[in-house]
């Protein structure tokens, strides 16, 4: 898969020697004059990938777009590169989540190793998205009998506990449990309950 | 002198006893006088003598005189027949006709007279004029005569003579034959010591038509010294001065001369006598024998030559008025304009003097004003200075930004080409590229310091033609990365067209600088929609008008006129300069500037700036 760098700026020179310094580094560019025009045409998100972002482009600034793009849930991150850095600027920017805010001139192993970080915890963040919607996936296809036991289970609630409080026998909640268990596809309680906790669902109450 | 009077006093008192009872000259004097002339009365001596006569008598109040005149005509006639003729005509003439007193101009009438009374006017008194001292001397004072005894030697006309011709050695002598001289008679004596030491060329009694020849060849150091010439010795006579006209015109030495009238005719001047004087003392003595004194009893006065110079003539032989004798006056001399206009000279001078005086007046108002301008504007230029270095600060993000950009684009494109050329099969063309690229952007980064220096340095007021939109994007290019700092929108709309002023770049973008940094200030305190408009117009052709309106709260009705004053701000920070100096600049332009409130909320502040011609 091809890692992509979007450059939005609207100086023509320095896209060029920009795009030119990111090529050979082996990155696949795409350069956007002003900030519309990215949003016009939004990249891919799952293609690794990260915004290079000017502050001050005609028409819709550089964090107006990164507001945007965070409305809409856009997850690429974002590096402000910018001719001048103002304080203000640079902490609403980094406050909203901005992966960091460099000034020109750059340092091209600077901005390499900027951009180098971005990608790999976009890629990491990603692999954990990844991974937790595959955990959601799991428990979309247990039963509403099935979450409950689930759910208590994690609490760290004994079998008889469990019958107790759902009304049933001591028996049925083992098949049950054994049912999640093998839903989930785990083998021990613990992996259950790790899983349950990168869900957020330690914190429910039910 | 002295000592005759008792004598002559003595004589009259005999002569008087011999007059009948009834004939008491004191109580029947006739109040007339008996003009004898000499000569006649064509030439300008006599007619002076003889109307300086006439006006003293005619003047005299108290009774009227009556002047009877008479012309013996004695230079160009005489002879026993003649005399007798005269004398049996004047005898049948005045049988009737009292006579109060005589006046005898000249010695030959004197002496005529002298010689006539005692048959034709026994008794009457005599008054003489234009006798010589010597002539004086040798009358021995007859009984009831008196008169005005002239001092005119020859010495007089030798030192003039030497007045006007520096060494004199030559003296040429020009008139009638001294027997029928009137006036110079005594000089014929008075030659051999007046002119000791000098040559003498004598062309006394010759014809006219070799004295006119002679005159035109006289030697260097030489002045011819003019009586009276009367005729040209052949047939054709004249006054002295007709003939002195004629001589003059041949003569190539000047001309000295004994009578005022004569200076006209072509002399050079000299001592001289002046006819109307005499005629006045004598008319004076007749006036006094007339009211009843005694001619006897009557001094005679004297009169003597004066040194009268023609001005003319001065100029003609190179005479400076410095080597004329002690006392000279300058006759004929050519009134300059200012005397032949005197009042009208002394008007214009008068009001060309004032007229100076008020040019020097204006052009010294000028100066003061030309320095206070320059001063202002120099005032203005530093203060204007002073202000561009505190908006620099506020602006440092402008220029930081604008200078970045190109300074990233270099870095990055030379590290590019470093690692192009470290390949193994570099992209030559490529590298090219890349290389044109940072010159471009170095140059713009170039540019940009010399902007930012433009704006800093303190560069005196300077004029140029300029296109007021360019300035204006500029300006508004400059201050897009504060305003979107400052979160407030700038919007420029541009007339068509370009805006050509004349005026100086650098202040006119610090006024609409000045204006909108003030705009945007003014809106600090609103907490959303800060928006700044930039307006540019062609206005009624002549006239480029510029707006910078705001969303902010607007200038407090009351404040209107008083934004532009020095050191009024309603900012806890500001110095209460700048829209001053916007003011100030804006009227060094011959521009006018304003600020008003909007009538949908919000402050406008306009400038109109005349268009280059």
């Amino acid at each position: 898969m091809p890692t992509r760098i979007h450059v939005v700026d609207d100086d023509d020179s320095f896209r060029t020697a920009i795009e030119r310094r990111l090529k050979l580094a082996g990155y696949e560019v795409a350069t956007y004059p002003s900030a519309q025009q990215l949003l016009d045409r939004l990249p891919d998100e799952n293609e690794p990938g990260c915004i290079l972002l000017d502050v001050r482009i005609p028409g819709l600034s550089g964090p107006q777009l990164q507001g945007r793009l965070n409305e809409l849930g856009f997850t690429l991150p974002i590096v402000f590169l910018t001719g001048h850095a103002d304080t203000p600027t640079t902490v609403r920017t980094i406050k909203a989540g901005a992966e960091d805010f460099l000034t020109k001139p750059v340092e091209p192993e600077q901005l390499l190793g900027v951009i180098e970080r971005a990608l790999a915890r976009h890629a990491t963040a990603r692999g954990e998205r990844h991974k937790i919607e595959e955990m959601q996936a799991l428990v979309a296809v247990l039963t509403p009998r099935e979450r409950q036991v689930f759910g208590l289970v994690v609490r760290g609630k004994l079998n008889k506990q469990i019958a107790h409080e759902l009304g049933a026998t001591e028996r049925t909640i083992k098949a049950h449990r054994h049912q999640v268990m093998e839903k989930m596809k785990v083998q021990s309680l613990a992996e259950l309950v790790s899983i349950a906790e990168r869900l957020g669902m330690l914190g429910e109450r039910k | 002198m002295f000592r005759i009077i008792p004598l002559k006093r003595l004589v009259v008192g005999l002569f008087a006893l011999f007059v009948p009872p009834g004939l008491s000259a004191q109580e029947v004097r006739s109040h007339s006088v008996l003009l004898l002339d000499q000569s006649d009365l064509r030439g300008p001596f006599y007619y002076q003598l003889s109307a300086g006569l006439r006006g003293v008598l005619d003047a005299h109040a108290e009774v009227r005189v009556t002047i009877y005149g008479e012309n013996l005509d004695l230079t160009r006639f005489g002879g026993a027949a003649y005399e007798e003729s005269l004398k049996r005509h004047f005898k049948e003439k005045y049988r009737d006709r009292p006579i109060g007193v005589i006046v005898a101009i000249g010695a030959g009438t004197l002496e005529h007279t002298l010689r006539w009374r005692e048959e034709l006017w026994p008794g009457v008194p005599v008054v003489f004029a234009m006798l010589d001292e010597t002539h004086f001397a040798k009358l021995g004072r007859p009984a009831d005569v008196t008169g005005v005894v002239m001092k005119k030697p020859l010495a007089g006309a030798i030192k003039a003579a030497r007045a006007v011709v520096p060494g004199l050695d030559t003296v040429a002598f020009v008139g009638d034959d001294w027997a029928r001289q009137v006036l110079f008679s005594h000089w014929d004596d008075e030659i051999p010591t007046a002119t000791a030491g000098l040559n003498v060329i004598d062309m006394v009694g010759q014809k006219m038509a070799d004295i006119r020849k002679r005159v035109a060849e006289l030697p260097e150091r030489s002045a011819i010294v003019y009586t009276a010439v009367f005729s040209d010795g052949e047939g054709t006579f004249y006054s002295p001065s007709t003939a002195l006209g004629i001589i003059a015109k041949h003569a190539n030495r000047p001309i000295v001369v004994g009578a005022e009238p004569l200076l006209a005719a072509g002399g050079i001047g000299g001592y001289a006598l002046v006819a109307s004087e005499i005629g006045a003392d004598a008319a004076g003595l007749a006036l006094r024998i007339l009211d009843g004194e005694r001619a006897g009893d009557v001094p005679p006065v004297t009169r003597e030559a004066k040194p009268l110079f023609n001005w003319n003539q001065m100029q003609r032989w190179n005479v400076g008025e410095s080597s004329l004798p002690e006392g000279s006056q300058i006759r004929l001399r050519e009134p300059t304009l200012f005397e032949q206009y005197r009042w009208q000279s002394l008007a214009i001078f008068a009001a060309l003097f004032f007229q100076a005086g008020l040019i020097l007046f204006l052009l010294h108002e000028r100066h003061l004003r030309r320095d206070a301008e320059a001063e202002s504007r120099t005032r203005m230029s530093e203060l204007a200075h002073l202000n561009r270095q505190v908006t620099a600060g506020e602006l440092s993000s402008s220029f930081a930004h604008e200078l970045n950009q190109p300074l990233g684009s270099i870095l990055a494109n030379a590290e590019t080409a470093e690692l192009i050329l470290k390949s193994e099969n570099p992209d030559m063309e490529e590298v090219r590229e890349i290389l044109a690229d940072i010159k471009r952007d170095d140059r713009r980064a170039g540019e940009v310091i010399r902007r930012l220096r433009g704006y800093l340095t303190r560069t005196p007021f300077e004029t140029k033609e300029i296109d007021l939109n360019l300035i204006m994007g500029e300006v508004f290019k400059f201050l897009s990365v504060q305003a979107s700092a400052r979160n407030v929108a700038l919007y420029l709309q541009i007339s068509p067209g370009e805006l050509r002023i004349k005026g100086d770049p650098v202040q006119l973008q610090q006024v609409i600088l000045n204006l909108v940094v003030n705009s945007m200030d003014a809106m600090a305190a609103i907490p959303y929609g800060r928006t700044v408009i930039g307006r540019t117009e062609l206005n009624s052709g002549s006239l480029a008008a510029i707006s910078i309106s705001d969303s902010g709260p607007g200038i407090p009705s009351d404040k209107l006129s008083q934004v532009f004053e020095p050191y009024f701000t309603t900012k806890d920070q500001g110095m209460g300069i700048g829209l001053s100096i916007a003011r100030t600049i804006i009227l060094a332009h011959k521009g006018q500037i304003w600020a008003e409130n909007q009538s949908g909320g919000g402050a406008a502040f306009h400038f109109t700036l005349p268009l280059a011609a």
